[in-house]
């Protein structure tokens, strides 16, 4: 536990005792990983951590023990396996929707805005599901009616790519329970085809 | 005899003592068979029965039954061979007479002979279960005499070729043909089915299917159906005159088959005599005809009103969307009400109010009226007219029935919250300008659309008369508390509950000062009697009536809106004002003033007011002044502008988006109330559910219903099923 607190104070800001976005970024240059790479947001998966951007020494602790990392090598060594662990079926559901939670950063805030949740569905789903985020990206860019993202619609994305064959679809029946905007988004790719 | 001695009494059967002559069974038997002969040839009278009953009952007695009954098939199977031939022999038409005598007198005969051989009939015959003499002796005609190979076949086409001639229109002899179809149904019925009336139903289905056919080629529509329906009353005479009765179903449905159901989309179809024409040109007489025999086949009325409906809804479908048609909303709904009393006198006259003919006829109108989306408004509009001047001098029960009519029209809208909007807007301005004909003929109609749409239809509606009537007496207290203002301008209020009526914006609008000062003490007297409320006054709805004397000292009392009076009456104090001063005067705004200049100034025969320039189009540098040269012949003129008229486009799309804002929230209360009370419901129950509570009023888009269930979602209303995403969850 100590060296797990003594790494924890090498990051973290001293006033605050948290580890704010510097502290982040210097970690993960120091774990040789880009700061937008989905492990940092897996790693805030793993430590339950609520607040975008900044580790409380209870998360750290958390997170760290959980991957049975002491130092910084065991930590960058852990990586992989944590990714394994995250992409299993079972919890990426789970992974997914905390992503999105991640990202309400104000209170009582419910939806992210569009240009956010193109980034993050690039990060989250973009190495598994490259061309369904690309045409979903590219529709959510040039559509009107939404303005932003619900965790409802979010999760409906989730279930889209694993359902329904890409660029097919031809299991997707617009009059079942799918959110409108996943609706409007086939109907788009459709006319596009056409 | 007394029942002491026992043993030796028996009593046995009488035994007759007479001893058996071998021979006496042949001499009876002779006496017997000449007696057959004699009876054959018709020579019976002078056989004694007695005498003939008695031998034969000795026969059967002495056990020689056997031989009586071998003897008597014997006997007259040579007679009927005899008589067989004598038929045979008969030429042309006498073949069926020889046949028919022949057969009287057989029946005769063996009336007679069974009569004689009766005990036999009910002993010997019964006990060795034998055919008894009746039946034996048709069995035997119908073998020797009608199955002989010579008048088998000649017996039936003589028959066949009979019917065929009185088809062709010639008389016939039918009382023979009776006699002869009776004689098959006597000797039994599979004899009548196969031997007649099966190859009668064969011929006749031959006959009818060229005949149909030929017709069909030559004849229109209705000429066939008469002679159709001819065919059939002959057929069903026939069979009363000369064929058994069970034969009148089959050779019905072989006329039926053969001149109806094999032509049955031709007919109806036919160009220029079909159905559509029948419907067209109300060929009541035709139509019903084509009913009563299409009702007869499997399928006839559903081809009737499979063509009926798509017709309807074609026509139906072309009269609401041609532009021609839509520009006069009242002449629009006219041609709707007068298709409606075309169908239902057709349906009545000739389809005998059929429902389903009925239910068709009203789906079309459903169908079609929907298809043009200002159905609703323009429904409104010809209410609209009939109450304010339509109606006028009619009698009560006429007024109802042209409301019930209206009704009937009102049922076919999908979009009964449209027609709700738009009606009341109407109502608004009918009540306000006091234009309405009939205060019992608005009452009445608001009573049938609650009965037809419930209470919170109508409440809105009702509220607003009761303003009109609470404002009544409200005038009255203002003046009973005010005797002084007796003298001056008379002012009359309505006032409005805001939420009963149509929501308009206050215009802004300076009224003249002795108009406002009225308008302040008002304002005062009414507040202090109903403290906390507001009032506003709504400029762009009053009307007032003002006196004029124009320049050469013509007298006037003029009728106009309150903008027009504010216009006006700034000419009590200068002779000339431009628009800016006008403008600036009264305050009303830009687009409001226009049309009210306008109106006053460029309008024929309502030109009050004289423009510089004469151009049609106000100006914001034009001149005005007053028409000192103003005529009418009538001493009131009205130059109002408050009636009720057809939205333009831009209003309408208002209209549109208004309605659309209004439906979002009852689509979440359904949606809210049907899943408070199911917990858990799959999506498509959801739309289904909410789209039947919401008929009544309108019809639910269910990309709408979809986007509401997700705002209710996004607001923790709903949730959806983790496991199941077709299922949604209430969230308490």
């Amino acid at each position: 536990m100590d060296r797990i607190d003594h790494l924890f104070n090498q990051y973290a800001n001293t006033s605050s005792n948290l580890i704010d976005p510097e502290g982040i970024e210097e970690l993960c240059s120091n774990l040789e990983v880009p700061h937008t790479d989905i492990r940092i947001l897996m790693l805030a998966w793993k430590m339950k951590a609520e607040k975008q951007g900044y580790f409380t020494q209870e998360e750290w602790r958390r997170g760290l023990k959980a991957l049975r990392a002491d130092t910084l090598s065991k930590l960058k060594k852990a990586l992989p396996e944590l990714e394994k662990e995250v992409r299993r079926q079972s919890n990426f559901a789970d992974f997914y929707a905390y992503a999105f939670r991640y990202c309400l950063t104000e209170e009582k805030q419910k939806s992210i805005d569009i240009e956010t949740i193109c980034q993050l569905l690039d990060i989250v789903m973009g190495s598994t599901f490259r061309a369904q985020v690309d045409y979903f990206v590219e529709y959510l860019k040039i559509q009107n009616d939404y303005k932003v993202i619900n965790m409802d619609q979010w999760m409906g994305f989730y279930r889209f790519c694993n359902e329904i064959s890409f660029p097919e679809m031809t299991e997707y029946n617009p009059e079942l329970a799918w959110p409108l905007v996943l609706d409007s988004f086939v109907e788009w790719i459709s006319e596009k085809q056409a | 005899m007394s029942n002491q001695k026992k043993r030796n009494f028996q009593i046995e059967a009488f035994k007759h003592r007479v001893v058996v002559d071998p021979k006496y069974a042949d001499k009876t038997w002779q006496i017997l068979e000449r007696a057959i002969h004699q009876i054959y040839n018709q020579d019976a009278s002078g056989l004694s029965f007695e005498e003939l009953y008695r031998n034969a009952y000795n026969m059967v007695l002495h056990k020689f039954g056997d031989k009586l009954y071998t003897g008597f098939i014997a006997t007259m199977t040579a007679h009927l061979k005899d008589k067989s031939k004598l038929i045979e022999a008969a030429q042309g038409g006498s073949f069926l007479e020889e046949l028919n005598k022949k057969w009287n007198e057989h029946n005769k005969a063996l009336e007679m002979i069974r009569d004689i051989l009766m005990y036999m009939d009910r002993t010997y015959i019964e006990s060795t279960k034998k055919p008894h003499v009746h039946p034996m002796g048709l069995s035997l005609w119908r073998d020797n005499v009608v199955h002989s190979p010579k008048i088998h076949s000649r017996l039936l086409n003589t028959l066949l070729d009979l019917v065929h001639k009185e088809r062709t229109g010639e008389v016939i002899d039918r009382g023979l043909v009776r006699n002869v179809t009776k004689m098959f149904m006597d000797l039994g019925e599979s004899v009548y089915q196969d031997d007649f009336e099966k190859p009668f139903l064969d011929a006749s289905s031959e006959f009818y299917k060229v005949e149909s056919q030929e017709f069909i080629e030559s004849c229109d529509c209705g000429d066939y159906l008469k002679k159709a329906e001819k065919r059939l009353t002959e057929e069903i005479d026939r069979v009363g005159h000369y064929l058994d009765a069970k034969s009148e179903d089959k050779i019905t449905s072989v006329v039926e088959k053969e001149m109806i159901a094999n032509h049955m989309q031709r007919l109806v179809l036919m160009e220029n005599s079909g159905l559509v024409t029948m419907l067209l040109n109300d060929k009541y007489e035709d139509l019903g005809r084509m009913y009563n025999l299409f009702r007869r086949v499997t399928n006839g009325l559903a081809t009737v009103r499979d063509v009926m409906t798509s017709h309807l809804r074609e026509m139906g479908k072309q009269l609401v969307t041609d532009p021609e048609k839509s520009k006069d909303p009242v002449e629009f709904v006219q041609r709707l009400l007068d298709e409606r009393d075309k169908y239902d006198k057709i349906t009545s006259t000739a389809f005998g109010n059929d429902k389903t003919f009925q239910n068709a006829s009203n789906s079309s109108f459903e169908y079609f009226i929907n298809l043009n989306a200002r159905s609703p408004e323009f429904i409104s509009l010809f209410v609209d007219d009939k109450l304010r001047k339509g109606l006028k001098g009619i009698a009560d029960a006429d007024v109802e029935v042209v409301l019930d009519k209206v009704m009937m029209l009102f049922r076919y809208l999908q979009e009964k919250d449209v027609f709700e909007k738009y009606y009341k807007q109407h109502l608004a301005k009918r009540l306000l300008s006091g234009k309405t004909v009939s205060d019992d003929a608005e009452k009445s109609l608001i009573v049938k659309l609650k009965t037809e749409c419930g209470y919170q239809f109508t409440s809105k509606l009702e509220g607003m008369f009761t303003d009109m009537k609470t404002s009544e007496d409200t005038m009255r207290g203002f003046y009973g508390s005010h005797p002084e203002l007796s003298e001056g301008p008379t002012l009359i209020v309505q006032v409005l509950t805001t939420g009963s009526w149509p929501t308009q914006p206050a215009v802004p609008c300076n009224l003249p000062a002795e108009v406002s000062v009225l308008c302040e003490k008002f304002r005062s007297y009414y507040l202090g009697t109903h403290t906390g409320r507001r009032l506003s006054w709504q400029t762009n709805m009053g009307t007032a009536d003002i006196k004029a004397i124009f320049g050469k000292g013509q007298k006037h009392e003029l009728n106009v809106s309150t903008f027009q009076m504010c216009v006006l009456m700034l000419f009590n104090n200068s002779d000339r004002l431009s628009y800016k001063e006008i403008e600036q005067a009264t305050e009303i705004p830009a687009p409001d003033l226009k049309r009210c200049l306008q109106s006053l100034a460029c309008v024929k025969g309502k030109n009050v007011i004289k423009k510089e320039p004469m151009s049609k189009d106000i100006g914001e540098e034009d001149l005005f002044c007053v028409n000192d040269k103003f005529t009418s012949k009538f001493y009131k003129v009205k130059i109002g502008t408050v009636v009720a008229q057809k939205e333009t486009e831009p209003e309408k799309q208002e209209t549109r988006q208004r309605v659309e804002e209004d439906r979002k929230p009852q689509i979440e209360a359904a949606i809210v109330r049907i899943m408070k009370s199911r917990k858990i419901l799959d999506h498509n129950n959801i739309i289904a559910e909410v789209t039947k509570q919401l008929q009544p009023r309108f019809l639910a888009n269910p990309t709408e219903i979809k986007k509401r269930i997700e705002s209710l979602i996004e607001r923790d209303f709903l949730e959806r099923d983790n496991t199941d995403r077709k299922l949604y969850r209430y969230l308490a």
